[in-house]
């Protein structure tokens, strides 16, 4: 064999190899739309050691201390590497700890790569949902209505207020800097109700006033830019009405069609497709 | 220097050394000794109980490590590690307290770096109060599960009692309980100064006895079983009757003090009543 055929075979194996890694290693698909193979995320500071990763799946908050650092939401599994690197980007602390702020695989997709370095906290229900679906990289430790982290003395509290976009959606609150880092139940999409894992409408705007009491400034949402307070109460009174304007409309016996077209004129969160495709379920869930 | 004078002055520190630990350390248990003295007794499977020095302690053993209830005194580390190690090769990932009290979170400071430790917010909020070294940095207020080489342990609040934050770890494959100080020998001990309370007692044990359990490990003394908890809470709840209604007829101080100390064991010079009897007339009779 002459060398140049070599090289092209070998060159040739090389891309066909690539393309087969490409293949199997294809990421899930986003319910965000987010299709990229290749992380695409930037870091912003939010506040005094408190930073924020942005781009595929959801927000990822990295609180730094000085034994550790602790990681809220771990995006998707190919986006595991990129988390790390961003993180030493801005600190030489390991990451200690990794909260989950409910089961989907954009929040939760790096679990795997962190579980044995880290402590990796979600409420039960969250934890019942990712075995129930056959989720890899499930915790070990769970928690139904408080945690709270210690680490490096700073303190990272974690809460269960009910029902929304699942049964197991956790809001992680760091005190001392009046941030709040909402997960899905503040997704900036508006609202999404995930009823095969548990998601309510109906309680979703009660589980936000009991987020509402908590002291905070700005707001880290599940997806979409850092934001103001007003902002999850904008979205609490919009998760309010939304089920309080269906019931109504059921009631008047209008149309699916009709209340659809309520939702799309209204616009901001309430011109969520996600809504609009969920209307049979969200009917059928208001209905009792 | 001469070297023996090295060697002299650095026994002489060290003395001095162990002498300050043993005080500053000093345990609030019935047990003084400074040597450990522990027993591992084997309960079911894969748990074992070491009984001995300051609380019973649990140890549960998975193929991806030990789970581990409450951690003596600091005097008892070395001694709780050989006894693991009798039993297993496993290290100890997870170290559940009970309640914050030393003769239960002693050890706490050598499990730390390599071990996850869990307790309630309460418990962790008096262990910062009182100074206590080893405070674990993962709290819960309601319940924590902890899952490891799949198997589950599951750890509760059910209110107040010994303190305001005792916490009872629950083996749900192997129905059994470790109850803390919420069940600790014949008679309780109300630490007021750590937030507890005999009003609430009865009903924390209520929540508790809705589990599902045979086996009963009290916080202090032998293995029980369920029914034992039951006739635990009733005389938790004889004792606040009887206290009550001598509050009601305005007995004296005294002629309480000798009652608690007839009927119920509550030594004048014990940690029942030290720390038990005068919160106890104050909650009573509010």
């Amino acid at each position: 064999m002459s060398r140049t055929l070599l090289v092209r075979l070998s060159a040739v194996l090389i891309v066909l190899a690539g393309a087969w890694v490409a293949y199997t290693q294809a990421p899930p698909q986003g319910k965000d739309g987010k299709q990229a193979k290749q992380p695409n995320n930037t870091i912003n500071k939010v506040a005094e050691d408190l930073y924020v990763i942005i781009g595929d799946g959801g927000n990822s908050s990295v609180y730094v201390t000085n034994q550790g650092v602790i990681l809220v939401d771990d995006k998707f599994e190919y986006d595991g590497q990129d988390i790390v690197d961003k993180v030493k980007s801005v600190t030489n602390q390991p990451i200690k700890y990794v909260l989950n702020t409910h089961l989907h695989g954009d929040h939760t997709g790096s679990n795997e790569r962190f579980l044995p370095t880290a402590e990796i906290i979600a409420t039960k229900n969250a934890r019942d949902n990712m075995v129930k679906n056959k989720a890899p990289g499930v915790m070990r430790v769970v928690f139904t209505d408080e945690t709270d982290i210690f680490l490096g003395g700073k303190e990272v509290r974690m809460k269960y207020y009910g029902r929304g976009h699942t049964n197991g959606d956790a809001v992680v609150y760091f005190p001392a800097l009046r941030i709040l880092a909402s997960g899905d139940i503040g997704a900036n999409n508006g609202p999404n109700v995930d009823y095969a894992n548990g998601g309510s409408m109906k309680e979703w705007g009660a589980t936000l006033d009991g987020v509402l009491k908590l002291d905070f400034d700005t707001v880290i949402p599940g997806h979409g830019p850092v934001s103001k307070r007003q902002y999850l109460i904008d979205y609490r009174d919009v998760a309010t009405k939304l089920p309080a304007t269906v019931i109504s409309m059921v009631r008047e016996g209008k149309s699916k069609d009709d209340i659809a077209k309520v939702f799309t004129t209204n616009g901001g969160l309430w011109a969520n497709p996600n809504v609009v495709n969920k209307l049979d379920q969200i009917m059928a869930e208001l209905k009792n | 220097m001469s070297r023996a004078l090295v060697v002299r002055l650095s026994a002489t520190f060290l003395a001095l050394g162990c002498a300050w630990v043993a005080y500053t350390q000093a345990p609030q248990g019935k047990q003084q000794t400074k040597q450990a003295s522990n027993k591992l007794n084997k309960i079911t499977d894969d748990l074992y109980e070491i009984e001995g020095d300051g609380g019973n302690v649990a140890v549960y053993i998975t193929s991806e490590g030990v789970i581990v209830v409450d951690d003596k005194f600091e005097y008892d580390f070395n001694d709780i590690m050989a006894k693991i190690k009798s039993v297993t090769t496993q290290p100890v990932k997870y170290v559940l307290n009970t309640h914050h009290h030393a003769d239960h979170t002693g050890s706490n400071e050598h499990f730390l770096p390599t071990a996850e430790i869990i307790s309630t917010a309460n418990a962790r909020k008096n262990m910062i109060e009182g100074k206590q070294p080893g405070a674990p940095r993962v709290v819960f207020t309601d319940e924590t599960d902890v899952y490891l080489g799949g198997k589950q342990v599951q750890m509760k609040y059910f209110g107040r009692g010994h303190t305001n934050g005792d916490a009872m770890v629950y083996f749900p494959a192997l129905r059994t309980l470790h109850t803390g100080d919420l069940v600790a020998g014949t008679s309780p001990l109300i630490d007021y100064s750590g937030g507890g309370s005999l009003k609430e007692w009865a009903a924390t044990l209520d929540g508790a006895m809705k589990l599902d359990f045979d086996t009963m490990i009290p916080g202090h003394g032998p293995v029980g079983r369920k029914a034992d908890m039951l006739t635990y809470r009733n005389n938790v709840e004889k004792l606040r009757m009887e206290v009550t209604g001598m509050l009601r007829q305005n007995k004296s101080r005294d002629d309480i003090a000798k009652v608690v100390q007839d009927k119920y064991g509550w030594a004048p010079t014990g940690l029942q009543f030290q720390r038990g009897f005068d919160g106890m007339l104050a909650e009573l009779k509010r």
